[in-house]
């Protein structure tokens, strides 16, 4: 083999290198020490040694009330923020699209804007927003005798959350599906106006078919951060009122940084590791058939 | 041309390069010794602190402390974490409930030897509940920085228009049960006519902090004498909890769930609420508000305010001549702690407290007259799984969602768990 084609087929390996490097050190590693942890309990605080406890740690997890109340509060945040997210993104990214072009930048980064603030500041702002005695909502309110108890109930306090995450990341996949709608070739849409069909039908029969690859990534992409959402409710509810916010990042942050469980917070870990890859793959299998 | 461009370049790269290591060495020489301190003083507290550190590396040009502030709310996760990587700062804070982890962690270092020392300090002069509190086995570890007590801070305009005064037309404040009780009927009411209650006599801040009061006055001690078994559904805890929850349902005082009450308290809406002496800042800050700091009403049958402690400790195993640069450091900040008490603290000191400067600080003095009688949590090595628990048993009894007796028996057993898991762990690995 000459030096040249050795090159050519090896390059690429190259340029792949630092990356495959990090993906080990940050990633890969960790997530295999994590499953071995798992097996382990090993709590920081005591002088006794990791032990090897086979499945208790996951055992502990399915019979603990509080695991089962974070898990039914992630899952709820995921069924309400994620299709929400995807809806409002896919709404917003049709009414975009429709503006004259040179009024379409400004949109786009209009909605795109609010991705960009960090999630403390975010966090730390929305608090004030709904704060109950003195907020924004509830002087907006005020005049018609209301006042709304955003986080303060336990029934509320979540919707308020999601609520404040559809700002937040509805940009970023308004961005996507508008790229993708671009992707479209419009002589579809002439052939169909043609036909006849009606702009319902365009939708439902050439945009809808059409932007499915896209869909699809954005509401995977939803649905995997909807499961670790963590930095609002910790900035905003810390979990409050009664636990009804706290959801399983929390929890596991919880367990091992302030209870320092390390074996248990990994398993548990691995529990949302699977619960996020079972919804990804289902979602995948649905999406992609027909 | 390119050539001359990127030697010049390099230049520039190992000039840097040079700079940074004579910068590095310059950091080191003198032979001074580094004290790497750490502390959650965010606040203005840490520009008191700060100062503080400053007076100390003029008055010491052998010694450098080096002062490094995080927040309360990730400190401990990252000293804990420092401690284990054997990272620890040579002084840190911590507050004297959650000395316990520390030491069972084996991260401090016995004082003893320092007190006792040519450049000790006279132990007799701590109030002995404070000093006895860093005690493990017969030794101590920890020198107290001070003690924040939790007290009654109260409009005095809203007791005098009431008509809640002394012979000399001054607010009044309660002092036990029923002049509380007195109080808070005659100030919770409704001064708009609009039959909502906009005028509050009483409050509750931080439920942690406010429910330990109570339930300390009541007589509650948590846990038995040995902290072998959590014991929340005794008599005592379950009384004091109960009584909270009927001011509320009485509608004498707001539920948690709607009103943010320590605004309220500086919104002039709020007669009457307990809180920490490090509330004073906030205080000082507003000039349209007549506030008065006294001792906490006694509402149970003894008195009790809840309180907390910074704690200074030692690394262990540092080498002689840091652990007595580290000590310094540690004296110097008690000996000046009258500068601290001026942000809103107490002193752990007789001599400090008997002071005619500290004797002048209106609020910080009028908590101190509950020294006797401050009680700290318990000093166990589960305090955050007791906390956890704790807070969410007074959120649920506070908000009428659950019964004080159901809400206190599933927060004992869940410590109680804990405690079990704890045990198991230390006989599974032979630990402390």
């Amino acid at each position: 083999m000459t030096a040249r084609r050795f090159w050519r087929i090896y390059s690429g390996y190259l340029f792949l290198v630092p990356y495959a490097v990090l993906f080990c050190a940050f990633l890969a590693l960790p997530l295999g020490y994590g499953l071995v942890l798992s097996f382990f309990r090993w709590e920081m605080l005591s002088p006794a040694p990791p032990q090897f406890v086979g499945v208790d740690n996951y055992a502990e997890a399915f019979q603990s009330d509080y695991f089962r109340n974070a898990l039914w509060a992630t899952f709820r945040f995921t069924l309400m923020a994620a299709p929400l997210t995807v809806g409002m993104a896919l709404l917003i990214a049709l009414g975009v699209n429709a503006v004259s072009d040179k009024r379409r930048a400004f949109y786009r980064a209009a909605y795109f804007a609010p991705a960009v603030v960090s999630i403390s500041v975010a966090g730390l702002v929305w608090r004030f927003f709904f704060q109950g005695e003195f907020g924004m909502f509830n002087a907006w309110l005020e005049p018609w005798g209301w006042r709304v108890p955003w986080l303060t109930d336990t029934r509320l306090a979540m919707k308020s959350i999601v609520f404040m995450t559809l700002w937040w990341t509805v940009g970023g996949p308004m961005v996507v599906l508008l790229a993708g709608l671009h992707q479209i070739p419009r002589q579809l849409y002439e052939a169909a106006a043609i036909d006849g069909a009606n702009a319902w039908r365009r939708f439902r029969h050439i945009t809808i078919p059409q932007l499915r690859p896209v869909l699809l990534f954005v509401a995977i992409m939803n649905i995997i951060g909807s499961f670790q959402v963590f930095g609002q409710v910790f900035m905003i509810t810390r979990g409050g009122p009664e636990q009804s916010t706290r959801v399983l990042v929390q929890y596991i942050y919880e367990t091992a940084f302030t209870h320092y469980r390390m074996g248990y917070g990994a398993a548990m870990s691995w529990l949302l590791f699977l619960c996020i890859a079972f919804f990804s793959v289902l979602q995948f299998r649905l999406m992609r058939e027909r | 041309m390119i050539t001359d461009y990127s030697t010049t370049r390099l230049r520039g790269v190992a000039l840097c390069i040079v700079c940074t290591a004579l910068l590095c060495v310059g950091c080191d020489s003198g032979g001074r010794a580094t004290v790497r301190f750490w502390c959650g003083f965010t606040g203005p507290d840490g520009r008191t602190m700060l100062r503080m550190i400053q007076a100390f590396n003029e008055e010491n040009p052998d010694a450098r402390a080096l002062m490094q502030r995080m927040d309360w709310g990730t400190y401990y996760n990252k000293l804990f974490v420092a401690g284990l990587g054997g990272r620890a700062p040579e002084v840190f804070i911590t507050h004297v409930e959650n000395m316990e982890r520390f030491f069972q962690a084996g991260f401090l270092d016995a004082i003893d030897d320092l007190v006792d020392g040519a450049a000790g300090v006279d132990t007799d002069d701590f109030f002995p509940y404070v000093w006895g509190a860093v005690e493990r086995d017969g030794l101590h570890y920890g020198l107290p920085l001070d003690v924040h007590p939790q007290g009654l801070f109260y409009n005095k305009r809203l007791f005098r228009e009431a008509g809640i005064v002394d012979e000399a037309g001054d607010a009044l404040p309660p002092t036990d049960r029923e002049s509380f009780m007195d109080a808070l009927t005659t100030l919770t009411r409704d001064t708009t006519g609009d039959g909502r209650t906009d005028q509050w006599g009483f409050v509750f801040t931080w439920l942690r902090t406010n429910m330990a009061t109570v339930t300390r006055q009541f007589g509650s001690t948590y846990f038995t004498p040995d902290f072998d078994r959590c014991v929340l559904t005794d008599d005592a805890t379950v009384a004091a909890f109960s009584f909270c929850a009927d001011l509320i349902q009485r509608g004498l005082v707001p539920s948690p769930e709607h009103f943010d009450a320590w605004i309220g308290f500086r919104q002039g809406r709020v007669a009457m609420a307990f809180e920490g002496i490090y509330m004073l800042a906030d205080l000082e800050k507003q000039s349209d508000l007549e506030w008065g700091a006294a001792p906490l009403p006694v509402l149970g049958d003894r008195p009790a305010a809840w309180a907390s402690s910074h704690v200074m400790c030692l690394r262990a195993g540092l080498d002689p001549e840091t652990r007595a640069a580290a000590w310094r450091l540690m004296r110097f900040l008690s000996d000046n702690m009258l500068d601290w008490a001026e942000g809103g603290q107490v002193p752990a000191r007789h001599s400090q407290i008997d002071s005619a400067r500290f004797q002048n600080m209106y609020a910080q003095a009028a908590f101190a007259r509950q020294m006797d009688y401050i009680a700290y949590m318990p000093p166990v090595p589960f305090i955050f799984e007791f906390f956890s628990e704790f807070d969410r048993a007074a959120e649920r009894v506070l908000r009428a969602s659950a019964s004080a007796v159901d809400a206190l028996r599933e927060a004992e057993q869940k410590v109680n768990v804990a405690i079990e898991r704890q045990r198991r762990l230390t006989e599974a690995g032979g630990g402390p």
